[in-house]
């Protein structure tokens, strides 16, 4: 059971700063409270007792997005289910539906923020590897006196190990930055046990933009996730794509590389086998999506062999 | 404890309510405004039934600080109909039948409603893909889906919305017919009142203190801390219980809070009842309880390993039943086989998780009758062992059946019903204990697992000579149902099939582990599981179609039972008959791989998860460069 002796509702950025940089030891902010809610419960870490949450549901600043030089600027409190709603950031960030739809379910995804994601930085989390994937970069505020100053750190850098990340006292998440990806193929692959409401064993984002000829990988960007401590970039393997026509050859060369990154000590075999196929399903899924003329293998495919 | 005043509107009302400032909405809508029809069936975001509408957006009130509701427009299960009459949605969850103990049901009508709203067009994989954050553990989800298919088409006008009244002519079977249920409006509408939906003046909260040990001696328990705490109306432990103390469906066992010793983690150890929750758990926090930790049996091979440690003293081989069947002569009927198979087969412990976990409310009414309300599936059984528990004389007990938000087996055991009542004696005021999920999880009835070794000798031409089965029975910490369990799955061992020679042992043992209890089959699933996979086994080694093996060897008119008992009438070469249609059996042995036999995929199989109903289209149009609507695409088809 969650309990806490205040909770504040700051409308502005300014406001919530200094309630912040102000709060007792052990406050907490709270955005869509899905992870913070479930986690004061019996088997986890029972009945926790806070000063204050304050509550950045409200302030104005942290909504809506911005677009500058090939980014789109989130405003922390994105939500996951705007990323199917909002046509606009369909376009921009073709992989994030996918991300989404298997995420928790429609309920939690109104109110779960990317943000909230990120900054619990569990190593399962559904949101890091796109992220990474988008060549993530968080933006970190606090008052600095009066002033607002803002730092931004890349999603790689930013999570440092499970539930860790590199946020100071008095920071609150007020903007992710990602790479827009117009025309590009997006996908996401996730084993859990069942369809809705199941946290990954193992995830992978992929990202494939085909030159004009619709036969070459103009870009492939690929992350997976629970798999090690953090989200993994699998930069081997884009390379081994980049520039090169499609064949399935090629593809199923760069999936094997993935095994190698392979780092969670539970179930590792297991988990290795499974990146292998997920990554070659992932990369026919995005491809599809890209609009890939040639007749591409799907995991159902794989299945029936 | 602080406060905060939230104003807010409901279902059309504008509310106005001082509550504590770390409430959930969930606790807001149930605990202050007494809007019970959404439900705490997990309180961690994973079930759906507390599901309400926030400013038009469905979500998870168990997810959603109280605080937050301020200024926001609140819509829950009640404010649907409101005055009116039921919905589409709810009025063909009624028609189909979709609703059976109802716990989901005020969840799924809003899920349903949300997903209707959102897209009045749906197509059944997008109902399911909105509904995912739904559980339901009893009607099933094909009633459900109907229901929602059905309320789609009176919305979009495309079926007429008498259809909603209306029920289709009974063919000539009710098997696959959809039937009213009488109290589904009270369901649909989330009128209906569960134990933890009760509120009596002046009731009390109860908490309760568990074991982390799987097996220790109680060296002390101090509850003055506790007691002396404000708002703390009484701490019990086993040392209050005036009766007779233990429960059991077979044999009574278990103290109503451990005594002397704790046998497995998750066990009561003290309850408190306070003038709110809050209190209550921080008394249960205060409570000191030094333990003396004792060697732990883990598995049911440990605890009849010899010199083994002794859970029950009345027990001292740690066995809670041992049931035998012995039939023939099994050692000439091996000696007469052609073929004889071993092998073992195991299962794992399986929690019912119904969607309501356990809660009940005691008190003392005017006459001295202490009563007890709960989803008891046993309440004849629990009066008479609470009335030996209390000292009282039956008449003096009462115990009420409240609606019970699915049982399955699990909710046999007295396993808190005692508690209440010793504190609504204590206190002489109403008493309720509500679990939370993991509570139910860690201390109810679960599954036996098993172990079943087993031998069938066989001729050449497929008939059983002989068997040999021994079970093997994790019975967990008490006894509850483990002997009707065993009796059960020693009567049900060899399967449907007539052998002349049998030796059956069933065996559920004491460990450290959860109490094993009733859960639906009662011992025949672990049992059948075992006998049909050494059919399919012995089919496949005589090269023989599997249904001719059972034909061969199953129950007829006359046949004698493991258990003696002549047959009268039989049905299986029907169920047999009916199955080989229904599944389009291609004959062979179950090994060869004909025409029509493939490993995944075919008529009728259930096809794979699909995802982003939604967004499939849209990324086909996106691939075609044009932007035809789904629903157009098809039309062209
Ligand atoms: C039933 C269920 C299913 C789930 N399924 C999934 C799933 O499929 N995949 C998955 O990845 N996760 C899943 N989750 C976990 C959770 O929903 C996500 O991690 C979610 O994105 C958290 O966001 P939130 O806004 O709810 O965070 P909150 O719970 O509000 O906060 C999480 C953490 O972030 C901090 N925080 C929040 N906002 C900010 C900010 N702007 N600046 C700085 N710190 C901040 C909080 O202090 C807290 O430490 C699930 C959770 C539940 C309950
Ligand atoms: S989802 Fe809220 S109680 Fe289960
Ligand atoms: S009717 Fe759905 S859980 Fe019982």
């Amino acid at each position: 059971m969650l309990t806490y002796d205040a909770y504040h509702r700051p409308t502005s950025l300014p406001e919530a700063l200094r309630l912040w940089r102000d709060a007792p030891e052990g406050s907490r902010l709270v955005s869509g409270a899905t992870d913070l809610l479930p986690a004061a419960r019996d088997g986890r870490l029972g009945d926790v007792h806070l000063p204050a949450l304050i509550d950045l549901t409200g302030v104005t600043e942290l909504r809506g997005y911005d677009f500058a030089n090939g980014h789109v600027a989130l405003g922390a409190g994105t939500v996951y289910q705007d990323f199917l709603t909002d046509p606009v950031l369909r376009r921009a960030l073709p992989c994030m539906p996918y991300v989404s739809i298997w995420f928790a379910d429609d309920q939690i995804r109104e109110t779960a923020t990317l943000a909230g994601n990120l900054v619990n930085a569990s190593p399962v989390a559904d949101g890091t590897p796109p992220v990474v994937a988008l060549n993530g970069l968080v933006e970190l505020s606090k008052l600095d006196g009066d002033a607002i100053t803002s730092r931004r750190v890349p999603v790689r850098d930013f999570i440092t190990g499970p539930g860790r990340t590199v946020i100071a006292p008095g920071e609150i998440m007020t903007r992710v930055f990602l790479d827009t990806c117009y025309g590009y193929g997006g996908a996401f692959q996730k084993v859990g046990q069942r369809r809705s409401l199941v946290i990954s064993v193992a995830c992978c984002a992929a990202l494939v933009k085909l030159d004009e000829s619709g036969r070459v990988f103009e870009d492939v960007r690929l992350a997976l996730g629970g798999v090690g401590p953090g989200p993994i970039r699998l930069d081997d393997s884009e390379r081994m794509l980049r520039g090169e026509p499609l064949s399935e050859e090629l593809m199923q060369a760069a999936a094997g590389l993935a095994a190698e990154k392979v780092a969670s000590r539970s179930r590792r075999d297991y988990r290795r086998d499974v990146v292998v196929s997920f990554v070659r399903a992932a990369l026919s899924e995005a491809l599809s999506n890209a609009g890939a003329k040639a007749p591409l293998q799907t995991m159902e495919d794989m299945a029936n062999v | 404890m602080s406060e905060t005043r939230i104003t807010c509107e409901v279902n059309g009302r504008k509310v106005a309510r001082t509550v504590a400032t770390h409430k959930r909405l969930l606790d807001l809508l149930r605990d202050d405004l007494n809007l019970t029809g959404t439900k705490e069936g997990c309180g961690a975001g994973e079930c759906g039934t507390c599901s309400v509408f926030v400013d038009g957006k469905l979500v998870k009130s168990c997810l959603v600080p109280a605080a937050r509701a301020e200024g926001a427009r609140i819509e829950t299960i009640e404010g649907l109909a409101g005055m009116g009459p039921l919905t589409p949605v709810q009025k063909a969850f009624h028609k189909t039948g979709a609703s059976q103990c109802g716990y989901c049901i005020p969840g799924m009508v809003m899920a349903a409603t949300n997903c209707l709203r959102l897209n009045p067009e749906a197509d059944i994989d997008e109902i399911k893909e909105r509904m995912g954050g739904n559980i339901c553990r009893c009607t099933g989800y094909t009633k459900i889906l109907e229901a929602v298919e059905i309320a789609r088409d009176v919305i979009a006008g495309r079926r007429p919305e008498g259809d909603l009244d209306t029920d289709e002519p009974l063919g000539d079977s009710f098997i696959g017919h959809n039937v009213r249920r009488i109290d589904a409006p009270a369901k649909v509408t989330g009128r209906l009142r569960y134990a933890a939906d009760m509120k009596l003046v002046d009731m009390l909260q109860m908490q309760v203190l568990r074991s982390p040990h799987p097996h220790a001696r109680i060296v002390s328990i101090d509850t003055s801390v506790a007691e002396a705490m404000e708002g703390v109306e009484c701490v019990i432990t086993a040392a209050d219980v005036p009766g007779k103390d233990g429960f059991g469906v077979f044999v009574h066992d278990q103290p109503i809070m451990a005594r002397g010793k704790v046998r497995h983690v998750g066990e009561a150890v003290a309850a408190v009842a306070a003038e709110d929750l809050l209190t209550a758990r921080r008394a249960v926090a205060a409570i000191k309880v030094e333990y003396e930790p004792l060697p732990v049996i883990g598995t049911p091979e440990d605890a009849i390993a010899p010199g083994a440690p002794v859970i029950h003293d009345y027990a001292p081989d740690n066995v809670v039943k041992h049931i035998p069947l012995r039939k023939g002569n099994p050692e000439a009927g091996f000696a007469e086989a052609d073929l004889i198979i071993e092998d073992s087969f195991s299962t794992q412990s399986v929690e019912h998780a119904y969607l309501e976990p356990e809660a009940g409310v005691a008190f003392v009414d005017h006459d001295d009758v202490v009563t007890v309300h709960s989803p008891s599936q046993n309440i004849t059984h629990h009066r008479h062992m609470l009335a030996d528990i209390l000292g009282l004389p039956i008449n003096k007990v009462r115990m009420v059946m409240s609606a019970v938000g699915g049982g399955f087996g699990g909710k046999e055991d007295m396993i808190y019903q005692g508690m209440l009542a010793l504190a609504a004696i204590r206190t002489r005021r109403p008493v309720q204990l509500n679990f939370t999920r993991e509570e139910s999880l860690i201390a109810s009835a679960k599954r036996h697992p098993s172990k079943v070794s087993y031998k069938m000798g066989l001729k050449r031409t497929g008939k059983i000579t002989a068997i040999t089965f021994d079970m093997l029975s994790d019975g967990g910490a008490y006894g509850m149902s483990s002997e009707g369990v065993m009796r059960k799955a020693a009567i049900l061992s060899c399967g449907p099939y007539e052998v002349h020679n049998l030796q059956v042992d069933t065996r559920a043992v004491y460990t450290n582990n959860t109490p094993s209890g009733a859960f639906r089959t009662f011992g025949g699933m672990q049992a059948q599981f075992a006998t049909e996979s050494m059919m399919d086994i012995a089919a496949e080694a005589l090269g023989m179609d599997p249904f001719e093996l059972r034909r061969i060897n199953m129950y007829r008119k006359g046949s004698i039972t493991h258990t003696q008992h002549r047959l009268d009438r039989a049905s299986l070469d029907m169920v047999l008959d009916a199955a080989e249609t229904a599944s389009r059996w291609e004959s062979g042995a179950p090994n060869v791989r004909g025409a029509a036999r493939s490993d995944m995929g075919g008529p009728d199989t259930r096809q794979p998860c699909t995802l982003g109903a939604r967004i499939v289209a849209e990324a086909a149009d996106l691939s075609q460069g044009d932007h035809p609507t789904k629903a157009s695409t098809e039309a062209a088809e």
